[in-house]
């Protein structure tokens, strides 16, 4: 039982003296290695971009050019951070989502204004500052260990061939090698020189590798504040889902009833009319005014669908955006322009939001501004989908005024990231402006 | 009346080709889409094709497109758009190249069969036949000075011109004498600031260029 105990014990000793044996050997120290020495330079130099940087953009900050230089430089410092991550994914599998990437909105100020605001930007900054003084111990690290045991594996090599001698020492001419200074001149201090080389070149990899955690959790804390970020792009891919889900289910229970329930509502109208005809002059007045009452629940009936119909979703819609604004145009009560100029049909979705915006706008503009005409444009600018509601009436509209529902049009063109502008100064004129993407 | 119908649901299209049997007329041809109605049309040269707006393939205006074909290859040909919806670019789009001959109704209105053949009998005799709903519409798009000097009476004749009747279907309607209503129509008109013309059909489109406002 001891025998097979102590077996079992020396085998797995022999298991872990291996891989020490084999570490230096095998292919991951060197990539490790690799990254430690590309690392530190790149860092070197994003520091200096980012000192260099700032330190222009805040002299200069009295002037026009300094602040829009800083709004430039934070992002731009990305490259650094992303450029740290590629390689950490390359060369050591460690694998850091990158952050989506900084789209500006259009416009000089608002550029500006988002690259100050870019805190993907500010962090990779941070995460310069910090990992400077760390890749220094990375590259001491790894001088003390690799390079010392490399260098120690020669001097037996220098000790034959009389290289890195002093030849005259105490009086004498001897065959020495100096490690640090130190006089080394027989083989046995020699060869315990490469020995310890051996053990330092033993332990290199693995202590290359505890500095790289304390690498790995700075990059993390720092370079992944996109694990946010990624978590947004999902949310956005599934709430553009959702949206153009609904839209579409609307668009499938419109047609539905079109086919199914309005069809048979009509058809039923159509045989009670029959009904009426074939029964001709000689029924009863009660049984006449049955079949009288029954026509007119059936249209009744039609009629009613077909104005829930149009809440659901507008059939015009199937036809495009400007022939559903044509006919919402001509239910107002008031004349309306509509002047259209789409290059392409936005998704469903959206041509649906715009639709139910401009009716609600519409009845805003009957109901409260007095207006004796309105024009609702429709225009493609940078990608996005701009309507335009302009009247005439006595203006002074604004998000909180009672009744109007601007805050509810605007937190409803905000589900797909659209943006609701009010321009209506007392006396008028009001334009209302609403930006939407084309797709969702 | 010799009649071909174009309709895509099979109910409708058989229940419409019923009726209209019922009251005598020759329906020659029923067909489930565009394609077949203009080979139809073609082959049987009716007096008026009655058309669904939404037919196959997009199931969107494949109706009023071939209308509009057909009245282009045709003028005489009367057409009826037979829809549930009133979308008044359709209809404006219909009446661009004229209103003679043309209609547009819900399809609720075969509840009223009178009324139902009385109208296409006046689209297949050039006369133009608009749903009150459309009316109803056209109306709402036009509230400016010149309507709101007319009484509620002489509104609603104006309405009823406007859907295409005649005058003595007018005065039928609101039991009132024919000289009645041609007083009511000739105060509309200075009203209105329109030149009186003789016959239905010009009064007609007068009455619409006016109610459209372009």
């Amino acid at each position: 039982m001891g025998g097979v105990r102590k077996t079992a014990l020396m085998s797995q000793i022999w298991v872990v003296v291996r891989r020490v044996l084999r570490e230096p050997l095998s292919a991951r120290p060197l990539s490790e290695l690799a990254y430690v020495l590309l690392a530190a330079p790149v860092t070197v130099l994003g520091v200096l971009y980012v000192v260099v940087s700032l330190a222009v953009g805040v002299a200069l900050a009295v002037t026009a050019v300094g602040i829009p230089l800083i709004s430039w430089a934070v992002p731009s410092t990305r490259g650094f951070a992303a450029f740290r991550r590629h390689r950490a994914a390359g060369l050591l599998g460690r694998r850091i989502p990158d952050p989506a990437p900084f789209r500006p909105p259009p416009g000089f100020l608002a550029r500006v204004s988002a690259g100050l605001r870019d805190s993907i930007g500010w962090r990779a900054i941070g995460y310069l500052l910090l990992t400077l003084p760390l890749d220094a111990l990375g590259l001491y690290v790894v001088a003390v260990t690799w390079a010392r045991g490399l260098i120690a594996l020669t001097y037996p090599l220098q000790f034959a061939l009389g290289v890195n001698t002093s030849g005259f020492i105490n009086g004498q001419v001897r065959q020495v090698v100096l490690v640090n200074g130190t006089v080394a001149d027989t083989w046995p201090a020699v060869l315990l020189v490469s020995v310890v080389g051996v053990a330092l070149l033993l332990a290199a990899p693995w202590v290359v590798r505890a500095f790289l955690r304390l690498d790995g959790l700075l990059m993390r804390r720092l370079l992944d504040g996109v694990g946010a970020a990624a978590r947004i792009r999902d949310l956005e891919r599934s709430r553009a889902y959702a949206i153009e889900d609904v839209a579409a289910r609307l668009r499938r229970i419109e047609r539905d009833l079109h086919d199914g329930v309005q069809a048979r509502m009509v058809a039923l109208t159509m045989n009670l009319t029959m009904l009426n005809e074939t029964l001709g002059p000689d029924i009863s007045p009660q049984s006449r005014n049955l079949l009288t009452a029954a026509l007119d629940h059936a249209k009744d009936g039609i009629g009613e669908l077909r104005h829930m119909v149009s809440g659901i979703h507008p059939p015009a819609l199937d036809a495009g955006l400007e022939t559903a604004l044509g006919t919402l145009a001509a239910r107002s009560p008031i004349p309306v322009d509509v002047r259209a100029e789409l290059p392409e049909r936005p998704t469903e979705a959206i041509e649906t939001i715009a639709y139910f915006s401009v009716a609600e706008l519409l009845t805003n503009v009957t109901k409260h501004s007095g207006a004796d005409r309105a024009t609702v444009e429709l225009t493609e600018a940078d990608g996005r989908l701009v309507l335009r509601v302009t009247d005439d009436g006595r203006g002074g509209a604004d998000m909180e005024g009672a009744g109007t529902g601007l805050r509810g049009l605007t937190e409803r063109v905000g589900t797909v990231d659209g943006r609701l502008a009010v321009d209506s100064p007392a006396g008028g004129p009001t334009v209302i402006t609403i930006e939407l993407p084309l797709h969702t | 009346m010799r009649i071909v119908i174009a309709e895509d649901s099979a109910i409708l299209r058989e229940g419409l080709a019923q009726l209209l049997a019922m009251r005598g007329h020759e329906v020659v041809a029923a067909v489930p889409e565009p394609v077949a109605l203009l080979a139809a049309v073609a082959e049987h040269r009716p007096d008026v094709a009655v058309i669904d707006i939404r037919m196959p393939p997009s199931h969107t205006d494949e109706g009023l497109r071939a209308a509009i074909e057909l009245r282009q290859a045709d003028a005489k040909l009367g057409v009826l758009l037979f829809s549930q919806y009133v979308e008044t670019r359709f209809v404006r789009e219909l009446l661009a190249a004229g209103s003679s001959g043309v209609g547009y109704l819900l399809k609720e209105r075969v509840a009223d069969l009178d009324e139902f053949t009385s109208a296409l009998e006046r689209v297949a005799s050039g006369g133009t036949a608009l749903d009150p709903e459309v009316v109803t519409q056209l109306f709402g798009s036009r509230q400016d000075r010149g309507l709101a000097t007319l009484t509620p009476r002489e509104r609603e004749v104006l309405a009823l011109m406007a859907e295409g009747r005649t005058n003595s279907a007018i005065a039928k309607r609101l039991v009132v004498t024919d000289r009645a209503i041609e007083k009511h129509v000739a105060n509309i008109f200075t009203k209105l600031g329109l030149s009186a013309s003789d016959g239905d059909h010009r009064r007609v489109l007068s009455v619409l260029r006016y109610l459209d406002g372009r």
